[in-house]
């Protein structure tokens, strides 16, 4: 898997948990508190993009991280330890 | 008139009471738990409201508890004022219309559950999250939850913690009146309160009265064992990490 298709993943969930967001509209290099979502977004954000990757990150990895960028690097990171 | 709760009563007997504390964003502090149970203190001293329409702001219903109380129980502390408001909204002599424009989150979402007649908005969400910060779902959830929107569904909420859009609901079959676009919920509650407020008083208070007494007990049943389990579920230190990391500020 691309990192390309785990930042898809991730603005798919992050659209689909907002009320006027658009997955195409939204960039990587930003946050997702950028675009409205507070924690319990989140939380749900999270949790639907590792289930949808069949992955899974302990919390602890995930509250240093700035972007969502950086999510999506983390959560590659897990998706190759999968396949490894 | 008070900062956070706007009240207006209409001569018909239609009264509305609006939570409206732009800064909280509707959660339970104790300055609004204070502020919305005057008003009810003031609409029952003053004998007109045949019917209360509880209204929120547009995007925001009601947020449920603040954190400093969830940091409060995760420290043993009881927390009973949010409680109040629930019976407060069951006991009342009048029927009370939730029109839930925005989203009713937790607690928030049980002081919808609570209101005799239930509006909600197909664009906002509704959620009993507590289980997703670690701990057990409380207010009323675990027996009045299923009584709006059905016993499998409500279980599906509390165990997921899942917020469902109101459009998700509105195929479910659930017990809610009606869930329509954000914009027309207030309307529909005026017209179901004007239809209420030509009705004589003191029946609409006897008939209240008498649908009460099953939300009464069901409210009693879950206090026993809401209080209980929150007694347990609140003291596993990743109760308060998680409460602490991921509430919203």
């Amino acid at each position: 898997m691309t990192k390309e298709a785990v930042i898809e993943v991730i603005k798919k969930n992050i659209a689909a948990n907002s009320d006027d967001i658009d997955a195409a509209g939204i960039d990587p290099q930003k946050s997702m508190k950028d675009y409205g979502a507070n924690s319990l977004d989140m939380i749900e954000v999270v949790s639907t993009s590792m289930r949808e990757l069949k992955i899974k990150v302990p919390r602890s990895e995930l509250t240093d991280l700035n972007n969502i960028d950086q999510l999506a690097d983390k959560f590659l990171e897990y998706v190759n330890k999968g396949n490894g | 008139m008070s900062e956070r709760m706007k009240l207006a009563s209409e001569p018909s007997g239609v009264s509305v009471l609006k939570m409206d504390d732009a800064k909280g964003r509707n959660i339970f502090s104790a300055e609004f738990i204070t502020e919305f149970l005057h008003a009810l203190d003031e609409l029952e001293r003053e004998r007109r409201t045949k019917v209360l329409i509880l209204c929120g702001q547009q995007d925001v219903f009601c947020g449920g508890a603040e954190k400093q109380a969830l940091l409060d129980l995760c420290d043993g502390k009881a927390v009973v004022r949010d409680l109040v408001l629930c019976e407060r909204l069951v006991e009342v002599p009048f029927p009370v219309i939730a029109a839930m424009e925005g989203h009713a989150i937790g607690g928030g979402l049980a002081v919808g559950f609570c209101c005799d007649i239930v509006i909600a908005a197909r664009e906002s969400r509704y959620g009993a999250v507590f289980m997703s910060l670690g701990f057990t779902p409380g207010m009323g959830c675990t027996t009045l939850l299923a009584e709006l929107v059905g016993p499998y569904l409500a279980s599906e909420m509390m165990f997921t913690g899942k917020r469902f859009r109101g459009s998700e609901l509105e195929g479910k079959g659930t017990h809610i009146n009606y869930v329509l676009p954000r914009t027309e919920v207030v309307a529909k509650a005026w017209d179901i309160a004007e239809q209420i407020a030509e009705k004589d008083a003191r029946s609409i208070s006897l008939l209240k009265h008498a649908l009460s007494v099953n939300k009464k007990k069901l409210l009693v049943d879950a206090r026993h064992q809401e209080d209980l389990m929150h007694r347990i579920s609140f003291s596993f230190p990743e109760t308060r990490r998680t409460i602490q990391e991921l509430y919203p500020e």
